[in-house]
C-alpha cells in the first residue's frame, strides 16, 4: 500500500501533468487524483488504519510512469567483467528505468530460447528492473540464417536485433522483416555499412581531421536506414531504427513515415548532448557507435524528436571495463555508460535549457517505447502495474566510480556534478531504489 | 642588472683600455710573436674583450689573429640545478685549432667552472698545442685547480660580493663594479 | 625565451615564438654536427627511452643520434623485443618507464593520441615521434628549419604539400606551424587523398598541381603508400605520377629557385623523379641532417635543465 502525495504527476498517456496524489494497491496503481483525504485513501486501499499505508511526500518532485529503455547492453552471459544483469538492472532503477530491453550481443549471443529464458531468469533473480530480452536476428550474429523467431518470442523475446553490428546483406534484412511478421515483433536495425565505416573510430569531419582519427562518414548509417525503410515498406515488415545519429537519417525517416511505412526510431541522448567537437584523444568515453555527430545533425535529431519523426529516447548503455577504455582512443571499444547519468543530463541540458519539456521526455522514454514494443507500463492509468519514478529536480550528485551501480565507468560525466535525479523507483509497487537510503 | 648596491668602481673606461693593452702585449711577448696564436672569446663578454685584444695586436704587430667565439652552455656542469635555462648561442671557431697556441678570453675568473667547461668545449674542437687563459678580473674563490696566465686586475672579494663587467658592446656603459649582494 | 612545456605532442601547442626558439637553438646544434668530434657532455646521466611501436628507421635513428651526441643514455623499446608483443598495455609500459626514472620518452605509435595518453600518465616529458594520422611535430620542425635556412623566413612564402594528405601526419603538423609562422600553405592531391575538411587548417585545397606551381617557394612531396592503389584510393601509380609526380620540367613552372622537399622514405619515380631528388634544388638530405639538429635542440630544451618554468 502506497500513497504518494502532493506530487507533480506527468503522464502523457492520459494527457496529465498536474499536482495530485497516487495510490498503489497490490502492486498496481489504484487511483490518481487531485488531492486525497485520509478517508479517501482508506476507502480506496481497503485498509482500516493509515499507518498500514506507506506515505511519500512528493512536494516539489515529479512522478513519472517508470521509464522504459529499449536499448541496453547487460553483457551477461559472457562479459560479466563489464556488467551483469544484477549490476545493470540496479543501475537501471537508479537511473529511473523500470523496464529495459537487453540486447543480444552477449557471449554467446542470445539466439536460442534457452538463452532468452536465462536472461529473464537472471533478471527475476536480481529483482530490480523488468528485463525484456531482444533476441538475435541471425544465428550467431553471422548475418546468414534466421533464428527461430517464434520459439524465441514464446520464450520472452520482444524484438529481434543483431545490434552491435549491421546486417550487411539486404536480402537477409528482407527475409527477417518478412519472417518476423509471424511474431508481430519489430526488427531493431543497427544501421552501419561496414564498407563505408571501415576502420573509422569517430565521425568523419573536421574534428576527425584535427585529431587525426579515422573517420566514419555519415552515409555509413544513412544508406542503411534508407535501405531498411525501403525494405520495410516493400515487405510490410515492422522495423525500429536504433541510435539514429545523422540528419540524413532523420530526413529518410520523415519521408518514410509520410508514406505510412511501419518504422519507428530512437535517438541516444548522448547524440543530443555531445558532438564530434567534444571528442578528446585521451577520453574514450566519447567513443560511441554511431559516432558523435555534428551540430547540424544534433539539431535535426532534436527536431525529429519534437515533430514525431523519431519516437523515443534510448540510452544504448554500453558498459566497458576501465582497462578496455584506458588506452589510446583508436584501440578502445565503442560505448558509453549511460543508465545512471542520462536522465540528469537530459534534465539539465534539454529540459532546463528549454529544448524539450518534461512531458515530451516521458512520452519519448516511457509511453512510446511501451506502445511500440507492446510492453506493460508507460502510463499511470489505474489498474496498470505500479512502475513509478519519483524525480527530484533539485537533487545534485557528483558522479564517481564508487557511486555508480554499474560495473563500468565509461561515462564522460565521471567526476562531474549533475542535477536532477530519480530518488525513488518502484517496480510492480515494490520499492527497488531509494536514494536517501543508499 | 645586478641586485644590490654598487660598493666600488674597480675600473673605469681608461682602466679597462689599459688592462687590455697590457694583456695584449703580454700575450705576444710570452708567445715570442704572433705565429701560431689564435684567440677564442667565451660568450658573452669574453667575445668583445677578445675582439679588442685582436684589434690591439693588429695595431702594434700588424697581424690579425684568428678569432673564435665559444658558447659553453652545453658544457656546463650545473644545468640540472639552475632554475632558468640559458639560451643557447652558436659556437663559431672558423679555423683549425690543431697545434695552435690558443688564448682563451673571458671577463671574470671566479670558481673556474666556466673555464673548465670552455676547456672541454675546446678539446672537442681539436687538439691545440697549448691553451692559455686571459681574464679582465680575477676575483679568487677557485673551486677547481685553474689559474689565469694573463690578468687585467686581481680583486680580492668576499663571498657576499659580486663583480660585474660592463662593456660598450654588450652593455650601455664601460666599467667594472663591485657589488654587495642583497 | 624560456621553454615552458613538459611534452611536445603536436605543433598546435606551440606559439610562433616557441617554434622560432627551437629553430634558433638548433643552429648551434647543427654546428656541433659538423665537428669531427660529435659528442657533448650536456645530458650526461639523463636517460631517454625510445618507444617505437611502428617501424621507422629514419626517425628513430635521428632521435638516437641526437640523444647520443648530447651525451644522454638511450633505452630502445622496439616492439618486437619488448613486452608489448606479450600483450602489455601502453599504460603498464608507461608505469614501467616511470619506475625506471626515465627523463624523456620518445614515442611513435600507430594510434593517434598514444603520446597524449602517455603524457597524461608520465611525469617524464614525452615527445611525439609520430602518431597515427595525427601529428609528427619533430618532422614539421625540421622542415621549418630547412625552409628558414633556404628561404630566410616564412612570411608570405608559398609552400605546396603534395600527395597523400589524407593519411599524412607530416602534412597536418607542417601546415599547423607554417600558418602560425606566416606562410601560405596549399595542399594538393586527388580528392580521394585530400578531404575538404582539411580546410580547418586554414590551408588552400587544390587538386591541380600544375595550376599551383607558379610562384611556389617550396614544394614538399609526400610518400604515396603503394597499398593506396590496392584499396582503390588511386586508380594507378601511373596516373598518380602523371598528375602529381614532381619532375624537373614541372618544377620549372614555379619560375623561382624553388626548394624540393620530401620527408622520406621516397618512392623514386612515383611522387618524385629521381633526377629531381638528386638535383641542386633538392634539400632532402639536408632535411635529414637538420632533423638531428632540431631533435637535439628539442631534447636540450626539454631536459637540459632550467625546468622551473614548466607549466604543462
Amino acid at each position: 500500500m502506497l500513497w504518494i502525495k502532493n506530487v507533480r504527476m506527468v503522464d502523457p498517456s492520459q494527457g496529465i501533468s498536474a499536482i495530485g496524489d497516487l495510490l498503489v494497491k497490490d502492486g498496481r496503481i489504484a487511483k490518481t487524483g487531485e488531492r486525497f483525504s485520509e478517508e479517501d485513501v482508506l476507502a480506496v486501499l481497503g485498509v482500516k488504519k493509515i499507518n498500514q499505508v506507506d506515505q511519500v511526500e512528493g512536494q516539489g518532485k515529479y512522478l513519472f510512469p517508470g521509464l522504459i529503455d529499449v536499448h541496453v547492453h547487460l553483457r551477461e552471459p559472457g562479459q560479466e567483467d563489464k556488467e551483469d544483469i544484477q549490476s545493470g538492472t540496479r543501475a537501471a532503477v537508479r537511473g529511473g528505468f523500470t523496464s529495459i530491453l537487453a540486447m543480444a550481443n552477449t557471449k554467446p549471443v542470445v539466439d536460442t530460447r534457452a538463452m532468452v529464458e536465462f536472461v529473464r531468469h537472471q533478471a527475476q533473480r536480481a529483482g530490480k528492473a523488468r528485463v525484456y530480452p531482444v533476441a538475435a536476428v541471425t544465428k550467431g550474429f553471422l548475418g546468414q540464417e534466421l533464428v527461430e523467431m517464434v520459439d524465441l518470442k514464446d520464450g520472452g523475446a520482444v524484438a529481434f536485433s543483431d545490434d552491435g553490428k549491421g546486417i550487411q546483406s539486404a536480402e537477409t534484412m528482407r527475409l527477417s522483416l518478412e519472417y518476423a511478421k509471424l511474431t508481430g515483433c519489430p526488427i531493431i536495425s543497427h544501421c552501419e555499412d561496414n564498407n563505408l565505416a571501415g576502420q573509422g573510430v569517430m565521425r568523419k569531419g573536421e574534428a576527425s581531421a584535427r585529431l587525426g582519427l579515422k573517420g566514419i562518414p555519415a552515409s555509413a548509417e544513412s544508406v542503411m536506414v534508407a535501405r531498411d525503410v525501403l525494405i520495410a515498406g516493400e515487405t510490410g515488415g515492422k522495423v525500429h531504427i536504433a541510435h539514429v545519429s545523422t540528419k540524413e537519417s532523420v530526413w529518410i525517416l520523415r519521408a518514410a513515415k509520410k508514406l505510412g511505412i511501419d518504422v519507428s526510431a530512437e535517438v541516444n541522448p548522448h547524440h543530443l548532448l555531445f558532438t564530434d567537437e567534444d571528442v578528446k584523444l585521451t577520453n574514450a568515453s566519447y567513443k560511441v557507435n554511431p559516432p558523435l555527430a555534428g551540430r547540424e545533425d544534433q539539431e535535426a535529431l532534436l527536431e525529429g524528436l519534437l515533430d514525431g519523426t523519431i519516437d523515443m529516447l534510448a540510452t544504448d548503455h554500453a558498459p566497458h571495463t576501465w582497462e578496455e577504455k584506458t588506452r589510446p582512443f583508436a584501440e578502445t571499444p565503442f560505448g558509453i555508460n549511460a543508465l545512471e547519468t542520462v536522465l540528469a543530463a537530459v534534465w539539465q541540458e534539454l529540459v532546463l535549457k528549454g529544448k524539450m519539456n518534461i512531458e515530451k521526455v516521458v512520452q519519448l522514454w516511457s509511453v512510446n517505447p511501451a506502445c511500440r514494443f507492446g510492453l506493460e507500463g508507460g502510463t499511470l492509468r489505474a489498474g496498470t502495474p505500479a512502475d513509478l519514478v519519483l524525480f527530484d529536480p533539485a537533487w545534485r550528485e557528483i558522479i564517481t566510480a564508487e557511486s555508480l551501480e554499474s560495473k563500468a565507468q565509461n561515462t564522460p560525466f565521471l567526476g562531474k556534478e549533475l542535477q536532477g535525479f530519480p530518488i525513488m523507483t518502484w517496480v510492480g509497487g515494490k520499492i527497488v531504489m531509494n536514494r536517501d537510503h543508499n | 642588472m645586478m641586485e644590490g648596491t654598487p660598493k666600488n668602481r674597480i675600473m673605469d673606461e681608461d682602466g679597462i683600455r689599459r688592462a687590455i693593452s697590457r694583456i695584449s702585449h703580454e700575450i705576444v711577448e710570452k708567445s715570442k710573436g704572433t705565429e701560431n696564436l689564435v684567440l677564442v672569446g667565451v660568450r658573452t663578454r669574453g667575445v668583445p674583450l677578445a675582439e679588442r685584444i685582436q684589434e690591439r695586436i693588429l695595431e702594434f704587430e700588424n697581424v690579425r689573429l684568428p678569432l673564435g667565439l665559444l658558447d659553453i652552455t652545453l658544457y656546463r656542469d650545473d644545468l640540472s640545478m639552475i632554475d632558468v635555462q640559458p639560451v643557447l648561442h652558436e659556437t663559431r671557431v672558423p679555423f683549425s685549432i690543431e697545434g695552435k697556441t690558443l688564448i682563451l678570453i673571458d671577463d671574470v675568473l671566479f670558481t673556474g667552472r666556466t673555464v673548465r667547461a670552455a676547456l672541454n668545449a675546446l678539446i672537442d674542437l681539436g687538439r691545440p698545442h697549448k691553451i692559455q687563459l686571459a681574464v679582465l678580473i680575477d676575483r679568487g674563490h677557485r673551486e677547481l685547480p685553474i689559474r689565469a696566465d694573463f690578468v687585467g686586475k686581481n680583486v680580492p672579494t668576499s663571498s657576499r660580493e659580486t663583480i660585474s663587467v660592463c662593456l660598450k658592446e654588450t652593455d650601455e656603459n664601460e666599467e667594472v663594479l663591485l657589488w654587495e649582494k642583497l | 625565451m624560456q621553454w615552458m612545456h613538459k611534452d611536445l605532442l603536436d605543433i598546435d601547442n606551440l606559439t610562433a615564438q616557441e617554434i622560432e626558439h627551437i629553430l634558433q637553438t638548433a643552429v648551434p646544434m647543427k654546428e656541433v654536427l659538423a665537428r669531427p668530434i660529435k659528442k657533448l657532455p650536456t645530458l650526461r646521466g639523463k636517460s631517454i627511452a625510445l618507444m617505437f611501436y611502428e617501424s621507422s628507421t629514419r626517425t628513430r635513428t635521428s632521435f638516437e643520434t641526437a640523444a647520443k651526441i648530447l651525451g644522454a643514455d638511450i633505452t630502445n623499446f622496439s616492439v618486437a623485443q619488448s613486452s608489448v608483443s606479450k600483450g602489455e598495455s601502453l599504460l603498464d609500459t608507461a608505469k614501467t618507464l616511470q619506475a625506471m626514472n626515465i627523463d624523456l620518452v620518445v614515442i611513435r605509435h600507430t594510434s593517434s593520441g598514444a603520446p597524449e595518453f602517455l603524457a597524461e600518465w608520465l611525469t617524464a616529458g614525452v615527445i611525439n615521434g609520430g602518431d597515427g594520422q595525427h601529428a609528427h611535430p619533430t618532422q614539421a620542425l625540421l622542415d621549418y628549419f630547412t625552409i628558414k635556412d633556404h628561404l630566410g623566413g616564412f612570411k608570405g612564402k608559398k609552400i605546396l604539400i603534395i600527395g597523400d594528405v589524407l593519411h599524412s601526419r607530416v602534412a597536418r603538423s607542417n601546415a599547423l606551424g607554417l600558418k602560425k609562422l606566416g606562410a601560405e600553405v596549399t595542399f594538393i592531391g586527388p580528392p580521394t587523398l585530400l578531404s575538404p575538411e582539411m580546410k580547418y587548417l586554414g590551408v588552400k585545397i587544390s587538386y591541380d598541381l600544375d595550376k599551383e606551381l607558379p610562384g611556389a617557394d617550396a614544394v614538399m612531396a609526400l610518400r604515396l603508400q603503394l597499398e593506396r592503389q590496392q584499396s582503390g584510393l588511386v586508380p594507378s601509380i601511373r596516373e598518380y605520377n602523371r598528375l602529381y609526380g614532381l619532375t624537373r620540367e614541372r618544377i620549372e613552372k614555379t619560375g623561382k629557385p624553388t626548394i624540393v622537399m620530401h620527408p622520406g622514405p621516397m618512392n623514386r619515380g612515383v611522387e618524385i623523379a629521381s633526377d629531381l631528388a638528386d638535383s641542386v634544388q633538392s634539400v632532402i638530405e639536408e632535411q635529414v641532417t637538420n632533423g638531428v639538429a632540431v631533435r637535439m635542440a628539442l631534447i636540450y630544451l626539454m631536459i637540459g635543465g632550467g625546468t622551473a618554468n614548466v607549466v604543462d
